[in-house]
């Protein structure tokens, strides 16, 4: 009976796989009908090399090398590895290794936290090998499973085991399975791009304006190349990559692209990711009189109405001479806002946020100087541009650009008239973060950065300005001629150029009116008289 | 003793069978219908719209299993079946899009989502 039953349950296991694979194995007759993926040309998941456990990222790279055998090489050449710029036109040495800004201030001697943003393993101070081809992340760009995480204090390193931090927190970091992520690597997407650019500045869309996590599957009112649910761009449908080096630039960018459209097989050295590398000079078919316009006024003014439409809010001003208060009893202060959102921390100091944002403008021709650890300032009333934004109306090289100006009151020394690089991030007893004590945290900054430091500091009025390049709106949504053309203009800060309507005068205009009026009534009179005249001699 | 091990082979079969086969889900296709499909009509309902955070992985995962929409009225699967997206897409960018992808694959790329979105998934999400 039994024997029987075990045979039963064997026919129907069987008859149940075969209904299932049935179809599919009479299929596999057909070459044609095989399973294809179409999105990439290698199933990672086949790969013996990622068929282990890995207990770090370098292990992971080690067997990326076995195939991709250039392509640390070519991650070492880029700003994205070195986080050093030459600007060629300034010949200042820039990059994230050097800059200095008014958010988190700089990289020196908080490594281990900023480096979770880096495209490597292992950053933690200034030792860190620059030539070493297994500290190349390979998952940080290439990871489509949206599951490859390197959180803020591990130097750069994902966490693979579940780990208290800050240790003694209670606080536990999930560990991440890095042979699943690596056997699904892939193109880049705004994911990979946006872990680190969408949250640039310490937060979600804190620093740029444009960019943040609502572009991850952002509507098309939003952003009308991205829209998820339309064009889909990627990153690296605009930014495109060649050798692992990413189009486009903050330091040098692309103020004015008279290069027009693109072509394939035109051999093209110029910026792939400007509106203009597609679009052309003349955009506009039926109102050829905005390709006049599209002359003096970069495309972004017009058709980024406004900055964090997203619904995530960006800071506008953060003032770091509010921090360091505590309370009663002598702990950390955290204020927020209505919505839930932080505008006052005891390790940052008070800060303002805006969704909705219209741009400030600027002629702007893609020189960009940047105020250096090492440049010296006199302080006044006047706010110090942390990166001066060169052009003019008048270089023949600017366009009339959207930014957004960012404000804010940062630590300087008054004795070495400097900027200051304090050691911010850090679970030790000199890190502002923790500790609330400026000597100490701008002491070990300005060591690390091997910069002197007076021991007096102050705080300085800075601005900083981020031109504004994503959130494209629909072509509805592009700004009316009013926006412009009125007292009330959006450009009233912009001068050298003569704006109809902004720039009137009465009496200019009532001249004006009048010559028209007259000239009118002549040609009416002079009309009348000759039918008159006409008349009179039949 | 014979027979447990005559179904375990017999299961193991089938699982292999299943996983030869098994499709690899799209998370991020999963994401933009979750959001533009579901949330958009969860949105002007009374009961509003639901991030995938509210649940667990378990809870979505029963949720779908007993694919029962509307306490049981009608069937998830009907909302992300062709006829559905065929219905609504023309006012329905994502309907549109995904028109053609075969709803298991579609069904499986949400499940995907919502186990990644969940309370005790890897990124938690929201219906924005």
């Amino acid at each position: 009976m039994s024997h029987l039953f075990n045979r039963a349950a064997l026919a129907l296991c069987c008859a149940g796989w075969l209904a299932a694979t049935g179809p599919a194995l009479a299929e596999e007759t057909k070459p044609e009908a095989k399973p294809v993926k179409l999105t990439t040309t290698a199933d990672h998941t086949k790969f013996k090399q990622l068929q282990k456990t890995f207990n770090s990222g370098p292990e992971v790279t080690k067997a990326c090398l076995e195939c991709h055998t250039e392509a640390a090489g070519q991650i070492h050449r880029t700003k994205h590895w070195k986080w050093e710029y030459l600007n060629p036109d300034t010949k200042q040495t820039l990059g994230k290794k050097t800059v200095v800004n008014n958010f988190c201030i700089s990289i020196a001697s908080n490594y281990a936290s900023c480096t979770s943003c880096h495209v490597g393993y292992g950053w933690k101070d200034a030792s860190f090998d620059f030539k070493s081809e297994e500290n190349v992340d390979c998952l940080a760009c290439h990871d489509t499973t949206g599951n490859y995480k390197k959180p803020p204090g591990f130097a750069g390193n994902p966490v693979v085991k579940d780990t208290e931090f800050p240790p003694g927190s209670g606080k536990i970091i999930k560990g991440i399975d890095l042979a699943k992520i690596a056997q699904r690597v892939g193109k880049t997407s705004r994911d990979t791009c946006g872990a680190c650019h969408f949250n640039g500045g310490g937060g979600d869309g804190v620093k740029h304006g444009d960019m943040d996590t609502s572009l991850a599957a952002p509507t098309k009112e939003v952003d009308v190349h991205m829209d998820a649910e339309g064009l889909d761009f990627t990153c690296g449908t605009c930014h495109s990559a060649s050798s692992h080096d990413v189009a486009g630039s903050r330091y040098t960018p692309t103020a004015k692209d008279d290069k027009g459209a693109r072509i394939r097989g035109k051999a093209d050295k110029g910026n792939p990711a400007t509106c203009v590398a597609c679009h052309d000079n003349a955009p506009h078919k039926k109102e050829a009189r905005l390709n006049q316009h599209a002359t003096k006024i970069a495309c972004q003014t017009c058709h980024i109405p406004t900055y964090a439409r997203g619904g995530v809010a960006t800071k506008m001003t953060w003032d770091w001479s509010t921090a360091g208060k505590r309370d009663a009893e002598g702990k950390h202060i955290v204020k927020k806002d209505a919505k839930g959102r932080i505008i006052y921390e005891s390790r940052k100091g008070d800060f303002t946020l805006a969704e909705n944002v219209k741009p400030e403008y600027a002629w702007f021709n893609g020189r960009v100087d940047y105020t250096l650890v090492t440049d010296k300032i006199e302080k006044s009333e006047q706010r110090t541009p942390i990166n001066r934004m060169g052009g003019s109306a008048t270089d023949g090289k600017s366009m009339i650009w959207p930014m957004k100006v960012f404000r804010g009151s940062q630590p300087y020394d008054p004795v070495n008239k400097t900027l200051v690089t304090p050691h911010t991030a850090g679970n030790d007893d000199t890190g502002y973060w923790k500790n609330l004590d400026w000597d100490k945290a701008i002491t070990v900054g300005m060591k690390d950065s091997g910069h002197p430091y007076s021991g007096k500091m102050e705080f300085l009025k800075t601005e900083m300005s981020w031109p504004i390049t994503h959130m494209v709106a629909p072509k509805e949504k592009a700004l009316g001629c009013v926006e412009c053309h009125s007292k009330q203009s959006r450009l009233a800060g912009i001068q050298g150029i003569y704006i109809p309507v902004r720039d009137n005068n009465r009496l200019l205009d009532t001249i004006g009116w009048a010559v028209v009026f007259l000239t009118i009534l002549g040609v009416l009179a002079h009309g009348a008289l000759r039918i008159v005249s006409a008349r009179r001699q039949l | 003793m014979k027979f447990t091990k005559t179904l375990s082979a017999a299961a193991l079969l089938s699982l292999f069978a299943t996983s030869a086969l098994a499709y690899d889900a799209d998370w991020k296709r999963g994401r933009v219908y979750y959001r533009s499909v579901c949330t958009s009509c969860h949105a002007v309902q009374p009961g509003g719209t639901i991030n995938p955070s509210t649940k667990t992985k378990a809870e979505w995962a029963t949720y779908l299993k007993a694919d029962k929409h509307a306490k049981g009225k009608d069937t998830v699967k009907q909302y992300v079946s062709k006829a559905y997206r065929a219905s609504i897409k023309s006012g329905n960018k994502a309907a549109e899009k995904f028109a053609d992808t075969p709803d298991q694959e579609l069904m499986d790329d949400i499940a995907a989502f919502l186990t990644k979105g969940a309370k005790d998934g890897d990124a938690p999400a929201t219906c924005n």
